[in-house]
């Protein structure tokens, strides 16, 4: 137990240094950008509106001092971490003075909700039919499925992505094409709007399932394939077990193993949106904001969304790692 | 089958507001970070096109890009046209009675004096910046008379509070004297001063929906009639394909701007879409110049004979179809073919351009074809038959009238004039380097102008100079401040369209703003150009009052000097892909018979199209 509680503190120690210099790394990327905020703010302030060289001149001046961005950058490392620390990451600078946190705290939800549907969604059908492809090899309906799994892999998402759209949103308009939920319902734990959130993101989750689909199959169908042949799953066959209990707990089990690593690092994925299936879908979510941030040279909230999402993969990746003596007793901690 | 399964899934696009007793717009905007924000005061803190500026604000005036409901000038919370006095260091402003905020207030000058008092206390709002450096004091000798007093005098300074897509709106006096820093306040729900007030909107900034106001009819715009739309939604479309699907199943009423592919697709499968005009190239010309603006600081594109063999180096009919796929308005001289321009300069400037003549050192030339806009037609005409207009002033308002010849061989000797050598197939300039140029272009956030710039580097490439486009995409706003361009496909030509007046952009252009290389230059003259004749003509226009006769005369003063100095190749208006869909509405506006305004919605001067919207029967 001692050394169980070893490991963890050691671990904790690597958690802890990797989010520092992650949160470092995005700091310095972030206040390297070209794109200035204030020149931003000016470009679409005087885009239309007439306005004399002179006011865009004073106009400059107020919003460098009102943004916060006179300074030089070690003030500025400064106070980052002053605000990181109290989990405030200030005003975003293209929404002044909206907080930064209230913008990710309205579109995470979405992204979290599509995310893990359709990463839960994708893993548990993947794996299930990678698993059965893998073990019954002599399966035609389950090769006829690898082929059409493995078809949709390689495609590029956003061909996917546009051709349900052209689909069901335009051949056979019988699903939504954007948006989160129906215009105009008032938001609320009732039936009618859980189910318009629910058929609003039918084509997101289809078409993360439909891509992501093969890649989990690919993987558990060749892990299965290498365990079938092993000493224990020859024995079990021969000693009678039946097939159904050789399938789950000495094959898949065994299998799942490094899968759940990867759905592990795939939910902590989870907070850096979905920028494409966003953009195709006009869904609601943190990947739009990000692009959004990173046009607008809003470094605030971009700092704001690469740490909540350096601390959701590390946070993953620490209890994936936490958990793994526990889940394999293979793995020894001392 | 699929039918049954299409009505069992099928849901009404909005909730709880009727279909038909609505239109739904696009949003350009897209998605508002922070849709709870309609302080429109601050500067970015919200959307603007959500309909906040088109339906809920209002100012003293507007001018019409087009013909207007009513003539192009429009009286809206003023009740006659600006006063100054003599020296115009003076503007008194009377308003309109009876005029009433949507919370019951009536508005008065009151409003007028705190929104001016705030932006003359508060640094960073909006437009605090122009009246600081404008307004000395502002008194209201009557609750309906404003006298501005100013720091200097200033003949356009009505134009601060003159509809052009915007203007300094109106604040409610009686909500932000109570809201502590207007900095810091959202303004949600928004009281408003048009004819609609705000219904609901999306937390994640998707969509706004306004409700015609009860009380309409103490609004400016009731002088046109109550407004057809009980409803009005402005959405995120999403990308351009997008649009044109929901287009095609009616959910969205008017796309805002889409490709022209899109158009193209629109005009041939949606038999209620309509657009600016009837046939090609559908798109309305906004009153905003696109050109291949040269950084005139940059030591080889200080010679105009150099600027000028790049012009003459352009085929823009190779442009058009690049870049609009011929759907483009081109214009030769430096005011966009737009609104009633063609009228005060197009036209009457056209037998000058016909004589004018450049040197190129070993002859004259008579650079202008005054056919151009007709061969685009008669270009297009083989594939798209009766779309093509054939009368000719027809096809001068759809696709522009003359541009320059293109002439390689006036180009070579106005090159060599400026000491430049051909060394085999590459242009060597008068210090033995290659002759490099280098457009900057946005990138697919702007995939017409890219196209347009990506032409224009093949041709000046064919010749025989180094020529490439470089991608600013985000960066473009700093690059183009900075000067840090050999050119850029951009505009820094704007105007009122409906008024001939040139000072919305021109007085931007005198050489007291004109920044050091290497500092931020401020908008509009990108090209960094000054010039003696160019000051001179600025300093009268500021010495006249804004509808005097000698403003045109001015103004043809300067087109006649930018045609002779080519500071930037101008090349066509910014032309809008905004379709319109008669499923649920008609009286949109159009170039043949309804003039009334610009049906870009994200223009504040839309709020008149409401007024002319019938629900179809």
């Amino acid at each position: 137990m001692r050394a169980y509680a070893a490991y963890l503190l050691g671990r904790f120690g690597q958690f802890l240094l990797v989010v520092f210099i992650g949160m470092n790394i995005a700091f310095v990327v972030t206040h390297a950008t070209p794109i200035d905020p204030v020149e931003q703010s000016i470009a679409a302030a005087t885009a239309f509106g007439s306005t004399s060289p002179e006011a865009i001149a004073m106009m400059r001046q107020s919003l460098r001092e009102l943004y916060g961005v006179q300074g030089g950058l070690w003030p500025q490392y400064a106070s980052f971490w002053k605000r990181v620390l109290v989990l405030d990451f200030g005003p975003s600078l293209s929404a002044f003075p909206t907080p930064v946190s209230a913008l990710i705290w309205h579109a995470l939800p979405w992204t979290v909700g599509l995310l893990i549907v359709s990463t839960t969604i994708t893993w548990v059908l993947g794996n299930l039919l990678g698993g059965l492809a893998g073990y019954l090899r002599d399966s035609r309906s389950l090769r006829v499925t690898g082929l059409v799994l493995m078809g949709f892999h390689p495609i590029p998402y956003y061909i996917v992505a546009l051709l349900l759209l052209i689909v069901f949103g335009y051949l056979w308009p019988v699903l939504p094409i954007t948006g989160g939920a129906q215009m105009n319902m008032a938001r609320g734990w009732n039936l009618e709007f859980v189910l318009s959130v629910l058929q609003h993101s039918v084509l997101p989750v289809l078409s993360l399932v439909l891509v992501g689909l093969g890649g989990w199959f690919m993987g558990m169908r060749s892990l299965v394939s290498n365990i079938v042949s092993e000493d224990y799953v020859v024995y079990a066959e021969l000693g009678g077990v039946a097939r159904g209990r050789i399938l789950r707990s000495y094959v898949m089990r065994n299998a799942l193993v490094p899968q759940v690593t990867g759905l592990a690092m795939s939910l902590g994925g989870i907070f850096n949106g979905a920028i494409i299936t966003e953009q195709v879908f006009g869904y609601p979510g943190i990947g739009a904001l990000l692009i959004s941030a990173v046009h607008a040279g809003d470094y605030s909230l971009v700092l704001g969304l690469t740490t909540v999402s350096i601390v959701a993969v590390s946070v993953a990746v620490l209890a994936i790692d936490m958990l793994y003596p526990l889940l394999d007793p293979r793995v020894k901690v001392a | 089958m699929l039918s049954i399964v299409g009505s069992v899934l099928a849901q009404e696009l909005i909730s709880n507001v009727p279909r038909k007793e609505t239109l739904i717009v696009e949003n350009p905007e897209g998605t508002i970070k922070n849709a709870g924000w309609f302080n429109i005061w601050a500067i970015n803190a919200g959307g603007q096109s959500t309909g906040l500026q088109q339906l809920a604000m209002d100012t003293f005036w507007y001018i019409d890009p087009d013909k207007g409901i009513d003539g192009v000038w429009d009286n809206s919370l003023a009740s006659e046209k600006p006063i100054y006095n003599k020296d115009f260091t003076e503007m008194t402003v009377k308003l309109r009675k009876g005029i009433y905020w949507s919370d019951g207030v009536e508005f008065s000058a009151a409003d007028v004096l705190y929104t001016v008092q705030t932006h003359l206390e508060t640094k960073g709002l909006r437009w605090s910046a122009p009246i600081q450096i404008n307004v000395a004091g502002i008194s209201a000798p009557d609750p309906y008379t404003v006298v501005f007093k100013l720091k200097k005098a200033n003949s356009r300074f009505h134009a601060l509070f003159t509809v052009r897509w915007n203007a300094m709106w109106m604040m409610p006096k009686h909500i932000f004297e109570k809201a502590g820093d207007p900095l810091k306040f959202s303004f949600n729900p928004p009281v408003s001063l048009g004819t609609y007030v705000l219904n609901s909107f999306d937390a994640n900034g998707k969509w706004f929906i306004w409700q015609r106001r009860e009380d309409w009819q103490l609004t400016t715009l009731a002088r046109f009639g109550q407004p057809g739309p009980k409803y009005v939604a402005y959405v995120d479309a999403g990308p351009p394909d997008k649009r044109v699907i929901a287009q095609m199943n009616h959910q969205l009423d008017i796309i805002h701007d889409t490709s022209p592919e899109g158009m193209f697709t629109l005009a041939k499968q949606s038999r209620l879409s309509r657009a600016w005009f009837a046939g090609f190239p559908y798109a309305h010309p906004d009153p905003t110049l696109a050109a291949v603006i040269f950084n005139t600081q940059n030591e080889l594109l200080k010679n105009r004979d150099v600027r000028w063999a790049l012009a003459l180096l352009i085929d823009i009919k190779a442009v058009s179809m690049a870049s609009y796929r011929g759907a483009a308005t081109i214009s030769a001289i430096g005011v966009p073919p737009t609104g009633t321009h063609a009228e005060y300069y197009h036209r009457p400037i056209e037998p000058w351009l016909k004589t004018f003549e450049i040197d190129t050192g070993k002859r004259k030339i008579k650079p202008y074809d005054a056919t151009v806009g007709k061969q685009m037609a008669d270009l297009l005409r083989p594939s798209l038959g009766i779309q093509i207009p054939e009368k000719p002033e027809d096809i001068a308002k759809a696709f522009g009238m003359g541009w320059w010849k293109s002439d390689p061989q006036a180009a070579t000797e106005l090159l060599e004039k400026a000491g430049f050598k051909k060394v085999g197939s590459q242009w060597m300039t008068p210090d033995g380097k290659p002759f490099v140029m280098k457009i900057t272009v946005e990138g697919e956030v702007r995939p017409v102008m890219t196209r347009a710039g990506s032409m224009v580097a093949q041709q000046w490439r064919q010749f025989g100079i180094e020529a490439s486009t470089v991608v600013a995409q985000g960066t473009l706003a700093e690059r183009r401040a900075a000067g840090d361009f050999d050119a850029i496909v951009s505009w820094s030509v704007e105007t009122w369209g409906g008024h001939p007046d040139l000072s919305y952009f021109l007085d931007s252009w005198h050489s007291q703003f004109v920044a050091e290389p290497g500092k931020p230059q401020p908008a509009r003259n990108w090209q960094r150009w000054a010039h003696p004749e160019l000051d001179k003509i600025i300093e009268q226009v500021r010495g006249i009052g804004f509808d005097d006769p000698k403003g045109v005369e001015l103004g043809r003063e300067y087109v006649k000097l930018v045609a002779r100095e080519m500071p930037s190749i101008p090349l066509m208006s910014y032309n809008v892909f905004t379709i319109m869909d008669e499923t649920y509405w008609t009286g949109y506006p159009n170039a043949a018979t309804a003039p009334y305004t610009d049906p870009v919605p994200n223009w504040g001067n839309t709020k008149y199209m409401m007024v002319k919207l019938k629900p179809r029967q």
